[in-house]
């Protein structure tokens, strides 16, 4: 397209007539509004109102060794669904950026296929799999490897796998556009240079991407610590995470003051991070 | 060196070995699911002992299925819609409107898809209780559409940033009223916007579990609903059918979205 | 007799910056008009005022008599070409310059006939079905040009329209427009920072610079009489030198240049006093080159030879003064001796009575 390639005198072609623009944001705040913000700030409020004004709730919340582990649980599964989604979405975000046209496509079209799958018909693929009787334990009997089946679901190892298998996409996407951004010819002079491929690696390669990796790293964890669905299908009533917890303290126990704190707990901790993604990548990418 | 993929070296084997283990790890669970689907194993053995299309059958002649796979389309149908309409209104706005605030206002409307939806779930939960309006259609898309609206207002502002105003204002000076001059130029100009705003409205909706899990009734039930609710009994094959027709239809929309980009690209 | 197109005392501020202060010009029916200068000159802004982009702050614009300040820009019935080509992308080549006629309402037969006419005036009959996409950026422009005519406005304005293109195509496309003006006759109204472009297609240029207008007139007239340094500086090449005021009678000064040399009666832009500062302005293919100062060289000022270039049809010959002063002279290549000039030649320059002016600082 030749639209506007045609750098020139900023156009201060705009007619005159310009709608003030509030009215058409109008509907739109109404909705976020009344059906975002009030329901939420309501929520959050409940957790120092409910069962009587106070901090008993954040109180409680802290001092309770079950939320604690909970939070920790939390923590633990975001932390090693990033590792493990950098560590195997680099590879492929830097296979993606240089194999031959038809490998990169094809590796491509199933990322994008396995991202774009039904969130519950793919954690429905993991409980079969991950079953006491399931394919994988199954297998691995047969070849003789183990004797008693591994107990891959219902705890924290079935939630982390599920978990690796959903933000893998999450990773590989942008990491593939930041690599693809690198100039090759950086890596003809760092060869010129007479550095070998470990250190072309480590002292170009590495540096040149830290950003789309932090980036990356930063969604996925963040993404993770709020997940509801996988955790709860895969996971087990013993190692919640804390999406679980507020799911449960509502639906099961009814105490909205406590749900109401650990949402808070969950927003700040998710806010936070975001805030430091701004701060220093811009927006991220949008999350599905 | 490290970006020519054919002087890579030993690197090389690495890179395609991981690439290969990843490739199955992402492919062979969806492979799975629709090998299961006609499998005979109700015990979903793999390989199945035999093929059957006995699931498909009781997919499709329980009426519960059906309505909720009807209940799920016509919500996001309607989503789609109005979050299109609002989205493109919100676009013009926030691109083009003179006000303070305006990228205030932009991260407002893009943070409900940003904060966890388990918060939005509850929240809208106790809201809608008081409401009356759980488990009832207005408030599914009412909740749908506050997800939904995001990607609506990201894939239309982006086209409107995109698309020259020049060509706008060429057809105003060219005699057009600014409103038949948007009408006649500027919609279709950001049609791919449009479309993809639609598709991914639909899909926001389509797919949404988290606060459809709070908000159903046994009358109104998603479709995610009532695989989510069926999951946590048990592993029913039927189950593997449904995700197989979920997955041909992403197959599809993937097809058609791949079309898009190939359509504005030429 | 009211002139066609009446610009009165316009001024556009935004908030305390003045882009266009107090601009007035008269242009005839049939007048192919351009306003040249720098960016940020107020030209374009003036021409967004004609278009309806922008309320001007103070002054009027009368069309026919008539004052079109109240008019929207879609009331005007002014045709315009951007700088970008903005055809409508999702219209064929017919569909975009039918447009102002769909939104007119015209009859269906009238349309068709009209699109063919335009067509054939801007010389792309055969590409009526074609989509924007398809058309390289001249014919783009061309387009563009037949839906701004299609609906025969009496005015049309075009804001560097041809900025996007490649030289060899601006210049084919500038015999288009000419050719266009010929045979239709419509006002023009032009944009451009490009000297040449003014000078080569228009009947008048309007120089802008700091939002004024500093001179109107035909090219040629800019050229050879500017009335002022700026307008001497913008339009062709200039040679400027330091020098101060040692008499002034009338619209003549006599001058006294840093070696303390006087050249007399030179004509001089405005009065200045005795022992003001002034520049010399003498354009390089006015000058001659002759042997260095005997009883017999003409008046004139003594240089070194520090540069010598061929290029062409001209040669370039860059000279410094005894007391450092920079001048350029061009010559025609055939006018030279074979041998030419050596770089380190000591040389008088000396020009007609006329082609020197001065302007006081």
């Amino acid at each position: 397209m030749t639209l506007s390639h045609a750098a020139h005198v900023p156009s201060p072609a705009r007619p005159r007539r310009l709608p003030a623009g509030l009215a058409a944001v109008t509907p739109a705040f109404a909705l976020v509004a009344v059906v975002f913000v009030l329901p939420v700030l309501a929520l959050l409020l409940r957790s120092v109102l409910e069962p009587e004004p106070g901090l008993q709730n954040y109180a409680a919340f802290f001092a309770s060794t079950t939320y604690l582990k909970v939070l920790g649980n939390t923590f633990l599964v975001a932390a090693t669904v990033t590792v493990a989604t950098v560590l195997l979405g680099f590879p492929v975000a830097w296979f993606l950026a240089i194999a031959p046209g038809f490998w990169s496509r094809l590796l491509f079209a199933v990322v994008i296929l396995s991202m774009w799958t039904n969130l519950l018909a793919r954690t429905y693929a993991w409980m079969v799999l991950l079953q006491r009787t399931g394919l994988i334990n199954r297998t691995l009997m047969n070849l003789g490897l183990i004797s008693e089946p591994l107990p891959l679901i219902n705890n924290l190892v079935g939630v982390t796998i599920g978990m690796t298998y959903i933000m893998l996409p999450f990773m590989i996407l942008p990491l593939h556009a930041t690599i693809r951004s690198i100039d090759p010819s950086v890596f003809q002079a760092a060869s010129l240079c007479g550095a070998s491929r470990w250190q072309a690696f480590t002292r170009v390669m590495l540096p040149l991407t830290a950003t789309g990796i932090a980036a990356g790293a930063l969604m996925v964890f963040v993404m993770s610590l709020g997940y509801f669905i996988t955790p709860a299908l895969l996971g087990g009533t013993s190692n919640m995470m804390l999406a679980e917890l507020i799911a449960q303290l509502v639906q099961s126990l009814l105490d909205w003051g406590l749900a109401g704190a650990a949402a808070l707990v969950l927003l700040v901790v998710t806010l936070a991070i975001y805030a430091v993604q701004l701060r220093f990548f811009g927006f991220g990418q949008a999350r599905s | 060196m490290l970006l020519d993929f054919s002087r890579l070296g030993p690197w090389r084997l690495v890179l395609v070995l991981i690439a290969l283990l990843v490739g199955a790890y992402l492919l062979l669970p969806i492979l799975l699911i629709v090998g299961l689907s006609f499998g005979s194993s109700r015990w979903l053995q793999f390989p199945p002992p035999g093929w059957t299309l006995r699931w498909y059958r009781e997919l499709f002649d329980d009426p519960a299925w059906i309505a909720s796979f009807l209940t799920s389309f016509r919500i996001a149908a309607v989503v789609t819609v109005l979050s299109v309409v609002i989205g493109l209104m919100a676009s013009f706005g926030l691109t083009r409107g003179e006000f303070r605030g305006r990228e205030l206002l932009r991260a407002l409307f893009l943070t409900p898809m940003i904060l966890p939806v388990v918060v939005l779930a509850v929240a809208l939960y106790a809201f809608f209780l008081r409401l009356h309006l759980n488990g009832t259609f207005t408030g599914f898309v009412l909740a749908h559409l506050v997800v939904a609206l995001p990607f609506s207002i990201i894939a239309i502002s982006n086209a409107l940033e995109r698309f020259d105003r020049d060509i706008e204002t060429a057809a105003i000076v060219c005699g057009a009223s600014p409103l038949e001059a948007k009408l006649r130029v500027t919609l279709p100009g950001i049609r791919l916007g449009l479309m993809s705003a639609a598709l991914f409205s639909f899909l926001a909706s389509w797919d949404e579990v988290v606060i459809a899990i709070f908000m159903a009734s046994p009358d109104l039930q998603t479709l995610p609903v009532r695989i989510f609710s069926t999951l946590r009994q048990d592993l029913s094959p039927v189950i593997a059918a449904v995700s197989t027709v979920l997955i041909a239809l992403t197959a599809g929309l993937m097809a058609l979205a791949a079309l898009l980009r190939k359509d504005a690209r030429s | 007799m009211t002139c066609f197109l009446d610009i009165r005392g316009i001024t556009k501020s935004f908030g305390k910056v003045a882009a266009v202060s107090d601009v007035s010009l008269e242009i005839a029916r049939g007048e192919f008009m351009t306003f040249l200068g720098p960016s940020g000159s107020g030209k374009s802004t003036t021409l967004y005022m004609i278009a309806g982009f922008f309320d001007p702050s103070a002054g009027d614009i009368r069309l026919e008599g008539r004052s079109i300040l109240r008019e929207p820009s879609n009331r005007r019935n002014i045709g315009m070409v951007f700088q970008r080509y903005t055809l409508f992308p999702h219209l064929s080549v017919a569909e975009n310059v039918a447009f102002p006629l769909r939104v007119r309402r015209r009859p269906a037969a009238e349309i068709a006939r009209k699109v063919e006419q335009m067509l054939a005036l801007v010389r792309l009959e055969g590409f009526a079905d074609r989509m924007p996409a398809q058309l390289s950026g001249g014919q783009q422009q061309r387009v563009a040009l037949a839906r701004a005519l299609a609906y025969d406005p009496p005015l049309l304005l075009m804001d560097e329209p041809l900025s996007a293109l490649d030289k060899k195509l601006r210049e084919e496309i500038q015999v288009e427009i000419r050719r266009i003006h010929r045979e239709t006759g419509v006002t023009i109204l032009y944009v451009t920072h490009d000297q040449e472009e003014a000078l080569s297609l228009s009947d008048r240029v309007a120089l802008f610079n700091h939002g004024r207008i500093e001179q109107v007139g035909k090219g040629r007239d800019l050229y050879e009489a500017p009335r002022t340094r700026f307008v001497a500086g913008f339009v062709g090449h200039s040679n400027f030198l330091d020098c101060t005021i040692a008499a002034h009678a009338g619209e003549r000064a006599d001058i006294v240049l840093p070696d303390g040399s006087r050249l007399p009666e030179l004509p001089i832009d405005r009065q200045a006093p005795v022992g003001a500062a002034a520049r010399l302005m003498i354009r390089p293919d006015r000058l001659r080159i002759s042997s260095p100062a005997g009883a017999d060289a003409p008046a004139g000022i003594d240089a070194v030879l520090s540069d010598a270039t061929f290029i062409g049809e001209t040669f370039h010959f860059a000279l410094t003064t005894a007391w450092g002063g920079a001048l350029n002279v061009r010559m025609p290549s055939h006018t030279l001796p074979p041998a030419g000039h050596g770089v380190g030649q000591r040389v008088r320059l000396s020009w007609a009575p006329g082609d020197a002016r001065l302007f006081a600082e």
